[in-house]
């Protein structure tokens, strides 16, 4: 278009042009509003029903954390929330000791040794393991790792004269192999991002002082991203407690039973390594399994178990929650440490 | 040993470094492998291949596997030859996953009535404004107009349902999809052939004409497999065959790519051989679950009869509303918090305080999700004055789909912001300096450089919202249904939910026949999602250096 010739005109369209601006401008402004009303929508929803729940006749806030049965269907009703705490607990455990030593051993192979190729092919193949959707992991828990460690735990009896007890269907240890191994790229690859902006110098420094790459890479990048990797077991731990449907496959719906608690010194209650163990092998209902389970045989607005399904819902929310906030403070901190 | 561990020298071991190295890198295959394995697994008893003959899996190795193999190692070092394989595949599995979703929302759900009456006031207009707007770029009012159209439309196309599904019944379904999807499709054919591959005018007509006349002409040859109806065909032609020709196009323009073609040719000819070989040695076949009777009957207690399509169109049903829903208000949310939002002052601080929230959503499991569903779109009753509120129902596709968006959300918020902050703001700077304003600039610089980290980003959250299970749990959703969902307030089941329902069923038929032949269906999908991320990635990798 050549309009030299032609004055431009400046004034054109000016009141459609203000009404389109601000138009967008509110429009846009209305989708992030969205955002804070999702945070009020859950805390409101989860208060709500957990305050009905506990202004209950029928259950305490001392009991919800303290007995020792959880049984919101059967007669005697007993909303006891400890059993799930221990599941949940048992679970988080077993998938933080696969996944920790894991992801953060990844996370100093990429960072350190890996070569430009390799980490290319590498790091989109570990994100794979975030992306398989969790009841596919449930469904290899049941019908693959279950019946393969049941053959090892066979074997090694056999071989050593041990006495493993041989996995139920349902089993604590194959849900925390599997919820293992789909965190392991969190843990990587949060800690890989802090172990690289580690400044180079600070190797080059190492290497200076004459130290090989192990000793750079474990006592000079480990520490010096240390607040970084914390922030990854955290925000991977946190996703491990949140976990559902794995766990649901997995675990099955029994709660662990509490182990028999034994005296030292007829002072310090403790409980015996060997029953901590035994629980992995039996059933380990969690949180989220109970509140599947509830969701799956009575969702009428109203009654007792439907309210205590917020109930577990505001818990599991307060846990997670803190934890992503300690983690995004502790990052926090890192990340002003190299600016 | 004193003196040594004093001075720290002598200490260096060689062997103490080698095997931490190698430790560090068996640490990151662990879960690569576990995973092979599993999924090997899982696809070993999905298609059913113990059942296999020795002679079955030797032909296939010669006829398909050899020669793939062989050209993989072809193309390794010739990085043009792999980039036109990765688009001939990447084309046609985004094409694949355009038509299915195609033929699922427009025919299967919505009918002929329904879509041609939204089509006439809904989406014709909005690509004719749009179109207006591409040439006519100094109309203020065209954005504006197709925000009105967006409001306007449904509303009118409501009303107007009953009227123009009578007039849209006289032309019959086959009708409507032509003239709905195969003369808007021969449109486009034309212009990428004029815009992108520099065509003629005439060549650009013969393009558009020749797509008519082979919809037309196909049709005899469509009506001779029962199993595909005209609208299917004229869907897939569209969805399917313009992808597919465009790659093939792009390809064949290039001598480096032309290689390529060996890819399609060694895959289809080396199956056909293969089935050829098979059937005249008479080699036992596998037996697959994963079948296209799985694919096309709904469950059943018989593991021979169970299949998985009332899930799959849930499925997909549910991931077209979803990405709607997060696409509009996650990039919206992106854009006013990167390009409006005050970063300083007491406003400033909200707006920190908007960011903190959203990363914080983004960690509140799945599940919790599954309660705000519940208890703010089914188990509700609000008043206001004159108006309840009672919610959208248990477990309807509206309901879910709601829901989802709410727990994918913040993904998408998260890696729209990264897109848009990596716009260099000397874009934006230069954009101001030649008098644009501020929504002129996000329209032509900043969205279309960040559309592309936009789109990847958006689509892996989809892939994880498909694969979500406790939330459609915990609306309601019902594990088992026999028919498709018919529309928004109806319910539904998907994929995740009923592999969920299935896998408790204690016979070892559905354990590791039926249970696998879903878990592999629903990974396919993923992986097309996926794959299509990867392909738009490439192509911003490639336009930004």
């Amino acid at each position: 278009m050549s309009n030299e010739g032609r004055t431009p005109d400046l004034t054109r369209d000016r009141g459609l042009q203000t009404v389109r601006e601000s138009t967008y401008k509110y429009a846009l402004a209305g989708c992030a509003v969205l955002s804070v009303l999702t945070t009020v929508g859950i805390i409101g929803v989860l208060f709500v029903d957990a305050a009905e729940f506990f202004a209950s006749p029928a259950v305490t806030f001392g009991e919800f954390f303290t007995s020792t049965r959880f049984s919101p269907n059967l007669e005697p009703v007993s909303f006891g929330i400890f059993p799930l705490l221990l599941g949940t607990l048992l679970v988080t455990f077993g998938a933080a000791l696969v996944a920790l030593p894991i992801g953060l051993l990844t996370a100093i192979y990429l960072s350190e040794y890996a070569s430009q190729r390799t980490r290319s092919v590498l790091k989109p193949m570990l994100e794979v393991l975030a992306g398989v959707p969790t009841v596919v992991y449930g469904y290899f828990a049941l019908v693959y790792i279950t019946p393969a460690l049941n053959v090892v735990i066979g074997g090694v009896n056999g071989a050593l004269g041990t006495q493993f007890p041989t996995l139920g269907l349902f089993n604590g240890l194959s849900a925390s192999i599997v919820v293992g191994i789909m965190i392991i790229p969190m843990v990587s690859s949060i800690s890989e991002d802090a172990m690289s902006s580690v400044p180079d110098s600070l190797r080059q420094a190492g290497y200076g002082l004459g130290a090989t790459k192990f000793n750079v890479s474990l006592r000079i990048v480990v520490p010096a991203a240390i607040s970084g990797i914390a922030s990854s077991f955290i925000l991977a731990i946190s996703r491990a407690i949140g976990e559902t449907m794995a766990v649901v496959l997995a675990a099955g719906s029994r709660p662990p039973d509490i182990p028999p608690t034994q005296s030292a010194f007829g002072l310090l209650p403790y409980v015996a390594p060997g029953d901590l163990l035994a629980l992995y092998s039996d059933s380990a209902a969690t949180m989220t399994v109970a509140m599947i389970n509830i969701a799956v045989s009575d969702l009428s607005g109203g009654s007792l178990a439907y309210q205590s399904l917020f109930a577990i819902g505001l818990t599991l929310f307060v846990i997670t929650l803190a934890m992503n906030v300690i983690s995004d403070a502790i990052a926090n901190r890192y990340r002003e440490e190299y600016e | 040993m004193a003196t040594r561990s004093e001075s720290g020298f002598g200490e260096v071991s060689r062997l103490r470094g080698i095997v931490f190295k190698y430790l560090t890198f068996g640490a990151s295959l662990v879960g690569i492998l576990a995973l092979g394995v599993l999924l090997a697994y899982v696809f070993w008893d999905a298609l059913g291949l113990e059942s296999a003959g020795t002679a079955w899996y030797l032909t296939y190795t010669v006829t398909l596997l050899a020669p793939l193999l062989g050209f993989l190692a072809y193309a390794r070092d010739k990085p043009e030859v792999t980039a036109g394989a990765i688009e001939l595949v990447g084309f046609t599995l985004a094409g694949g996953t355009l038509s299915f979703a195609a033929i699922i929302v427009l025919i299967v759900i919505a009918g002929p009535g329904v879509w041609v009456t939204y089509f006439l006031t809904v989406v014709a207009p909005v690509i004719g404004l749009f179109l207006y707007g591409q040439y006519e770029r100094e109309a203020t009012w065209v954005g504006l107009a197709m925000l009105g159209t967006l409001v306007v439309g449904p509303i009118v196309g409501t009303l107007g349902l009953g009227a123009i599904s009578t007039v849209a019944a006289l032309l019959g379904a086959p009708g409507v999809y032509f003239l709905s999807l195969v003369v808007p499709g021969a449109g486009l054919a034309a212009f990428l052939a004029a815009d992108r591959f520099d065509a003629s005018r005439r060549v650009a007509l013969g393009v558009a004409v020749g797509l008519l006349v082979l919809a037309i002409v196909g049709v005899p040859v469509v009506d001779t497999v029962p199993i595909v109806a005209r609208s299917v065909w004229f869907a897939v032609l569209v969805m399917l065959g313009l992808p597919v020709g465009f790659a093939v196009t792009n390809t064949a323009r290039q001598p480096a790519r032309r290689a390529a073609f060996a890819l399609p040719a060694i895959a289809i000819g080396g199956f056909l051989v293969g089935e050829f070989v098979v059937g005249a040695i008479g080699a036992t076949q596998p037996s697959p679950w994963l079948d296209w009777q799985f694919l096309t009957s709904p469950t059943s207690s018989l593991p021979a009869d169970a299949g998985l399509y009332p899930a799959v169109i849930g499925s997909v049903f549910l991931i077209i509303l979803v990405s709607i829903f997060t696409f509009v208000f996650g990039v919206g949310t992106a854009v006013y918090l990167e390009e409006y939002a005050p970063s300083s002052g007491l406003l400033g601080t909200v707006t920190r305080l908007i960011n903190v929230n959203i990363s914080n959503l983004a960690g509140v499991p799945s599940v919790v999700y599954g309660l705000l569903g519940l208890g703010i779109f089914v188990n509700i009753n609000i008043q206001f004055g004159p108006v309840v509120y009672a919610g959208i129902g248990a477990g309807t596709v509206l309901t879910a789909a709601m829901t989802l968006s709410l727990l994918i959300l913040p993904i998408v918020v998260i890696s729209a912001q990264e897109a848009v902050r990596s716009v260099p703001d000397s874009l934006r700077q230069a954009s101001y300096g030649m008098g644009a304003t501020r929504w002129q600039t996000i329209r032509n610089v900043v969205l279309p450089r960040s559309l592309p980290g936009i789109l990847t980003g958006t689509i892996l959250a989809l892939g994880r919202a498909i694969g979500e299970t406790a939330p459609l749990i915990m609306i309601g959703a019902v594990a088992t249904k026999y028919n498709p969902p018919s529309g928004l307030f109806d319910t539904l089941t998907a994929m995740p939910l009923q592999i969920y329902t299935w896998a408790f069923l204690p016979s070892e038929e559905f354990r590791y026949g039926v249970v696998a032949a879903g878990v592999v269906t629903l990974l396919i999908v993923l992986l097309s999602m996926n794959s299509v991320a990867i392909l738009v990635r490439n192509k911003y990798q490639q336009e930004t250096y």
